[in-house]
């Protein structure tokens, strides 16, 4: 089967790719945009990391160390914009690019030129974001939430900020436009909606998440724009505004920005689990519909950050319940991969015991989540440590494991070389135990009562403090083992086109390295559906 | 389908999608005026 597809693609090897630094810089191809995309998540990765080095290192003893408080805060502001906007969601980006159109048979991405867009506005947009940390009075210090007043007394960084997420805004829209239209239009003959593969599906539903509430941020910030240069009072009190109202309306986007950064990472296991238990992936249809549930029950789901703010019972009610509701389909998930394990012929490569531990660790930030969703109990957690316990488990082990996950598992189709696998399990053991080290603590600070976003603490809290610091610089140091995995992947033994023993669908019957163009004629019904089957 | 009812759909579905964006982008900030 592969060498008949194979075959289809021999005919296109002389139209390579363009010479020199034009074939980046006016890329069109999904294949040079979706590398260029990881690239840039990987050096955002490094930077918010950095970032996060410094917040630990300031925090390994009680006491004001290494930087003044104002710079902490703009440590914690920084690192979380730059993680969440500029290494997380870029990475998906850049795992969509290279694998939906392999997924389904499409020759490219439906809006190239676009595609080139949403990428190049990310460097213009961060190092506007990045350049504030020069300025007068330093980079935005009011944390990632942005809430007013208190961003509104950032210095001259204030209207950088302010641009540089409307520009992050639109190459997130412009980006799920092309993966909402891709998947629609260009399909393979004969490939239904159910028949495309969970990847595919959650990056579709995660696209149109993408189109609802990126413009709800940049319609927040627009107005904090306003407020602060237009002479409006949409959030300030004393002009009659609410300053409520922007929590609102900043979750309304923040939720499901939640569910957009583990949507995909959902996608990526279940590819990567059934490819190593040698077994189909279990309830794909239930896999779709819990996926879907998912994303309507986020956006119901808003104020459940927002309980100590106050707001009538029925409310704390709604939003504790509905909130609690999205165990159920995240729990069908859980099932499903479990069971898509269970007497399977399993075997242990890198990316399957990155989504082993994913699926772990995962369900440990999901049940913190369900306490914290618990209203009464929530008013005691809020603003603590365990909030940061609890959403780092989601997406460091969670989100960022998957990527490096779906990394590892395509890297050879990418490369056409197997990387060091030797390598690329210390990668894993050292990044699952310095992980743990650096969050598990976190949940203990956290029900102590140490409170968040302070560079210095109560000595009560110093060993734990301590072990967490040691935790993170450890994972930080893990992370080169990842960079030398891949600069040396071009040196590993050629990858076969299936490259894994289990591997079914489209993309692993072309050859490996995929090259630059492929499916330029639709792969015939027949072979889709076999690399379904 | 052939090229062009694939070139119609690809611009059609983004047309619609982009609606909703900007329709988003609008509406909220049309909610901001209405309460402010």
């Amino acid at each position: 089967m592969s060498t008949t597809v194979a075959d289809l693609h021999e005919h296109h090897e002389d139209h390579g790719p363009a010479k020199g630094i034009g074939r980046w810089l006016f890329a069109t191809n999904h294949k040079d945009i979706g590398t260029m995309y990881l690239i840039f998540s990987l050096t955002m990765f490094f930077i918010g990391g950095a970032m996060a080095m410094v917040i630990r290192s300031e925090l390994a003893i009680p006491g004001l160390q290494f930087v003044h408080p104002e710079f902490f805060n703009s440590m914690t502001t920084m690192h979380a914009l730059i993680m969440v906007f500029g290494a997380v969601m870029p990475a998906f980006v850049g795992l969509a690019n290279w694998m939906i159109p392999l997924m389904i048979g499409a020759p490219d991405m439906a809006l190239p030129r676009m595609n080139n867009w949403s990428f190049w506005i990310l460097p213009v947009a961060f190092g506007i974001l990045l350049s504030t940390l020069f300025m007068p009075g330093g980079a935005p210090a009011g944390g990632w939430t942005m809430y007013p007043p208190l961003i509104l007394q950032t210095g001259d960084a204030f209207p950088f900020l302010i641009f540089s997420v409307h520009l992050m805004g639109i190459s997130s829209i412009m980006g799920a436009i092309n993966v909402i239209v891709t998947i629609i239009n260009m399909r393979a003959p004969d490939m239904s909606l159910l028949k495309m593969p969970m990847f595919v599906w959650t990056w579709l539903i995660t696209a149109y998440l993408l189109i609802a509430v990126m413009p709800v941020l940049a319609g927040a910030v627009t107005m904090l724009l306003t407020d602060q240069f237009f002479g409006t009072s949409f959030f300030l009190a004393a002009g009659g505004g609410d300053p409520v109202m922007f929590q609102h309306i900043f979750w309304f986007f923040g939720h499901p920005e939640v569910y957009i950064m583990i949507l995909p990472a959902f996608g990526v296991v279940s590819e990567i689990i059934p490819t190593f238990s040698r077994k189909p992936l279990f309830g794909h249809d239930s896999m779709v519909y819990a996926a879907s549930s998912i994303a309507f029950l986020s956006f119901i789901v808003w104020a459940h950050h927002m309980f100590t703010v106050g707001m009538p019972l029925t409310g704390q009610m709604f939003f504790m319940f509905a909130t609690m509701l999205i165990a159920v389909p995240t729990g069908v998930k859980i099932f499903n991969w479990v069971a898509t394990m269970w007497r399977g012929a399993m075997t242990f490569e890198t990316p399957m015991l990155f989504s082993l531990a994913f699926v772990f660790l995962f369900t440990i930030g999901g049940f913190s989540g369900l306490m914290l969703a618990a209203a009464p109990a929530d008013i005691q957690y809020h603003d603590t440590y365990f909030v940061v316990a609890h959403f780092h488990y989601v997406l460091v082990p969670g989100s960022v494991f998957a990527i490096m996950a779906g990394a590892y598992y395509w890297l050879p189709k990418w490369t056409g070389h197997m990387y060091n696998e030797t390598l690329g399990k210390l990668h894993f053991w050292a990044s699952t135990i310095f992980v743990n080290l650096t969050f598990f603590p976190m949940h203990f600070l956290g029900l102590a009562g140490m409170p968040r976003r302070i560079p210095d603490y109560s000595t009560q809290f110093a060993d734990f403090n301590t072990v967490a610091s040691i935790g993170a610089i450890g994972f930080g140091l893990s992370q080169l083992i990842f960079v030398w995995v891949i600069l040396s992947a071009w040196k590993g033994s050629k990858a076969t086109d299936r490259v894994w023993e289990g591997s079914h669908g489209l993309e692993w019957t072309v050859p490996s390295p995929a090259p630059y163009h492929t499916f330029e004629t639709p792969p015939k019904a027949r072979i889709a559906n076999e690399a379904f089957d | 389908m052939n090229d062009a009812e694939r070139k119609k759909g690809i611009r059609r579905t983004a047309l619609i999608v982009t609606a909703i964006a900007i329709a988003f982008y609008v509406g909220f900030i049309m909610i901001g005026v209405l309460r402010s």
